[in-house]
């Protein structure tokens, strides 16, 4: 086990390498200025050449990658341009609410999703299974950003019930940090609801189907025990993988989400940087990123084997 | 179902949002004390206002900073931490005498030397002062010696757009090119703390030395009536509205223009639309076909500024039609000279002026971006003018910070439109002089002449005078079109009493009353 979370561990070196070159030049061959977009669009050319200057932006290029990239093997992301903070700060400060929706939303989604799938493919056929079904389709079609407004509209404008957007941190105390996350998470979660929902339905009907369930059945085991026991923990392993992706996309696809509630995560970070040209943040932050996918992907990989025995991570 | 859940429960609860009882109109008197929540849609990126025109920086700064002297409603300069001032008839020096016991946020008290430290970091950026020296003569006199006479220098040092701020002495010695880094002030409010890409929170500054002239304008008397600001970032428009309606937020700046129907129609809410500035059509001046007068000429005679601006500002509640950079209401320099050749109308005209300048079915390349919409919009309906007339015109659509880019280079454009907020001298409107090399390229001797003239009058109305010539010449060669004037919107609680909008919104004798 120790022997392949190092190797692991070591093969994420060439992919983050790959990433923050990649990273690197192309947020510098999109065209716009960081100076020109801080100074505005009435600023003269002599004060975005002097800011420009000032910033270390008329370097060349690859002096540029060679100085970032230095004191990024040193652990230093660099400061941001527009925020005047360093990196690793905007991105820690920004991670917290991100998580917390992350939690929520998923948190949610799994409670909704496996229930539902559990029973559908159980119902498989019938009345109960196309009911869900449909009502999972159609939660996988609605653009988050619709479902958002609604519920901002209904639950914040109409009702007053609850928050209409923006974030409090939990410091602030948890109910206070909660109702600011509930209608973002439910909007966020619906979605992801729907993706898990389908695959718990699907592969709970390919087990059901096989024949240990039969003979668990012949052995006359209780339907509950046959279900919950031997049919739902072997039809995890999908089910883990689609977790571990959707959870993957809560923390770095949030924005539309984000930016329509107005919490200031990952993604609010990534979009204001890009239209900001702030190169540092949107460099340190992908690269961070890129960071969680792979210990993500390490702690799945790690959890397949504690759900099911037969995966031996060990093994050569 | 959750979708359907909303629809129904927004179709239950309409029928009580009609019913909901007007709020009462009658006066209680000032409450004091609350926390007012403001929802503003960009961050800036620093709050020291001495380097950048931002309007994220103005609106947000001026809450902790003040200067020696600031506007009153008519644009007139009058005096703010200053005493009272005194220009020499030569218009080469002046001199401040600082009204004394007046505290920094950190409880220092302001005197000369924090002024002069202020002053000279504010006018690093300031080639318009020429050659100049801030001079400390005791702890509570300044003075201000340049070589070259200036009739505007009292205009630059009042323009909240790039507020001269002063701060103390090691602050502003201490900052850095991105500014300041610590916001200290003399204001009514005092910077609290910055949560990056969601608030800056202001409070109540309790020792601030109160102004006692009446409140006129950005000046006289100013007090914090409400113990604290949470200014937040909301970068959605609809998110800015949701929360205004729902009561979350007690002003939300910048409206769209769509939106503001749902925000009439609600009891609790007041609109203000307020002078924001110009729409300018911006010519390549240096390369292609609009170095040729003839043909921008041409461009403005086949223009319909009316179907421009209604296209770009959707109402004529939120537009208006005038030749002139200033507003009304800025005596000291509006002017409709130059009328005759503003909207014209005249396509044949233009038709035949494009003829004059030798025009061959060339591509026209109009830049514009969708991040701002009403740029896009006039472009569009530009474009279709434009091709009525007889010309080929494409439309380059780019994000903004890559239009910032593009416009840098002559070769790769031949039009772009850009906003103009409302300035207080004309040097401020930067495709005016040659100096400037703004994109656009103007090289018109006779505007920087008279930018000259302007810049060296003995007096105010020698200097208007000037002025009403320079728009006159900027009619005829049109370093830009100057489409109209427009306004933006803004929406507060009906609650909120004393707001005032003046270059931005105002928070200072402000305050909430439920």
């Amino acid at each position: 086990m120790k022997a392949y979370i190092i190797k692991r561990l070591l093969s994420m070196i060439p992919v983050l390498l790959i990433v923050a070159m990649f990273v690197f030049f192309l947020i510098h061959m999109i065209p716009g200025d960081p100076a020109a977009v801080m100074l505005g669009p009435e600023a003269t050319p002599e004060e975005v050449a002097a800011l420009r200057d000032n910033m270390g932006l008329n370097l060349p290029i690859y002096e540029q990658f060679f100085n970032w990239f230095t004191d990024v093997a040193r652990g230093n992301l660099g400061d941001s341009l527009y925020m005047n903070v360093p990196v690793m700060d905007a991105f820690v400060s920004h991670l917290g609410p991100t998580l917390s929706l992350a939690l929520l939303a998923q948190g949610f989604s799994i409670l909704i999703a496996i229930p539902i799938g559990v029973l559908a493919a159980r119902k498989r056929g019938t009345g109960v299974d196309r009911t869900f079904m449909i009502i999972a389709m159609l939660g996988m079609s609605i653009p988050s950003f619709l479902l958002a407004l609604l519920l901002m509209l209904v639950f914040g404008v109409r009702l007053n019930w609850l928050p209409v957007a923006g974030y409090s941190s939990l410091a602030e105390g948890v109910w206070q940090h909660v109702k600011f996350l509930i209608l973002p998470a439910i909007s966020l979660g619906a979605i992801q609801a729907a993706v898990i929902a389908r695959m718990t339905r699907s592969s709970m009907i390919d087990i059901l189907s096989m024949n240990f369930i039969k003979t668990a059945k012949a052995k006359g085991l209780k339907q509950k025990v046959v279900i919950y026991k031997h049919a739902f923990r072997n039809a995890l392993i999908p089910i883990l993988t689609i977790l571990g992706e959707t959870f993957g996309a809560l923390i770095t696809g949030a924005v539309v989400t984000e930016t329509v509630f107005n919490l200031p995560g990952l993604g609010q970070l990534v979009i204001n940087a890009i239209t900001r040209r702030d190169y540092a943040v949107i460099q340190g932050t992908i690269l961070m990123i890129a960071v969680t996918y792979l210990f993500l992907n390490l702690i799945i990989d790690l959890l397949y084997g504690l759900v099911d025995p037969r995966v031996r991570l060990s093994r050569k | 179902m959750l979708v359907m859940a909303a629809v129904l429960a927004l179709s239950a609860c309409s029928k009580n949002d009609a019913e909901s009882p007007e709020s009462s109109g009658a006066d209680k008197a000032v409450q004091t004390g609350g926390t007012l929540e403001v929802a503003y849609p960009t961050q800036p990126q620093s709050l020291d206002p001495h380097g950048t025109t931002a309007e994220a920086t103005r609106d947000a700064a001026k809450v902790i900073y003040e200067g020696l002297v600031t506007i009153n409603d008519n644009y007139e300069v009058i005096p703010q931490l200053a005493d009272s001032f005194e220009v020499s008839e030569d218009n080469k020096k002046v001199t401040f005498k600082l009204r004394e016991g007046v505290p920094f946020h950190n409880g220092k008290e302001m005197t000369s030397e924090d002024v002069v430290a202020s002053m000279v970091k504010w006018s690093e950026n300031k080639p318009e002062l020429g050659e100049h020296e801030w001079i400390a003569v005791d702890d509570y006199t300044v003075e201000l010696n340049m070589s070259q006479p200036s009739s505007l220098v009292m205009h630059f040092l009042a323009d909240v757009g790039n507020l001269a701020a002063v701060m103390p002495k090691e602050v502003a010695e201490s900052a850095e090119a991105t500014g300041a880094k610590e916001y200290i002030g003399t204001g009514p409010f005092e910077f609290v703390e910055w949560k990056q890409d969601e608030m800056i929170k202001f409070k109540k500054f309790e020792d601030y030395a109160q102004d006692e002239d009446e409140a006129n304008g950005l000046g006289g008397k100013k007090e914090a009536l409400v113990d604290e600001i949470n200014w937040r970032f909301v970068p959605d428009a609809s998110t800015r509205v949701n929360g205004l309606i729902s009561g979350q937020y007690q002003f939300a700046h910048m409206l769209n223009y769509d939106s503001i129907p749902q925000v009439e129609n609600n009891p609790q809410v007041e609109v203000d639309v307020w002078p924001y500035g110009i729409e300018g059509l911006v010519f390549n001046k240096k390369e292609g076909l609009f170095k040729d007068v003839k043909a921008r000429q041409a461009v403005n005679n086949a223009l319909d500024m009316d179907v421009i601006m209604s296209s770009a500002f959707t109402g004529k509640d939120y537009y208006e039609l005038d030749p002139s950079l200033f507003l009304e209401s800025q005596t000291d320099w509006y002017t409709d000279a130059g009328k005759e050749n503003y909207n014209p109308k005249d396509p044949e005209k233009a038709k035949q002026l494009l003829a004059e300048a030798g025009y061959n079915g060339e591509e026209v390349v109009i830049l514009t971006s969708r991040d701002y919409e009403h740029h896009y919009n006039a472009a569009v309906a530009t474009q279709q003018m434009l091709e009525k007339a007889g010309m080929n015109v494409k439309l380059d659509v780019y994000d903004w910070p890559t239009l910032l880019e593009r416009r840098d280079d002559p070769s790769a454009y031949d039009i772009f439109y850009t906003g103009f907020s409302t300035s207080f001298t004309p040097h401020q409107y930067v495709f005016l002089d040659s100096g400037t090399q703004w994109p656009g390229w103007t090289e018109d001797p006779e505007i920087d002449r008279l930018l000259d003239e302007i810049n060296a009058a003995a007096s105010q109305e020698e200097a208007h005078d000037l002025y009403a010539q320079l728009q006159e010449e900027m009619w005829e060669y049109l370093p830009i079109i100057n489409t109209g004037k427009n306004s933006r919107v803004s929406g507060y609680s009906k609650d909120l009493k004393g707001y005032t909008n003046l270059s931005g919104p105002n928070f200072w004798n402000v305050s909430i009353n439920k």
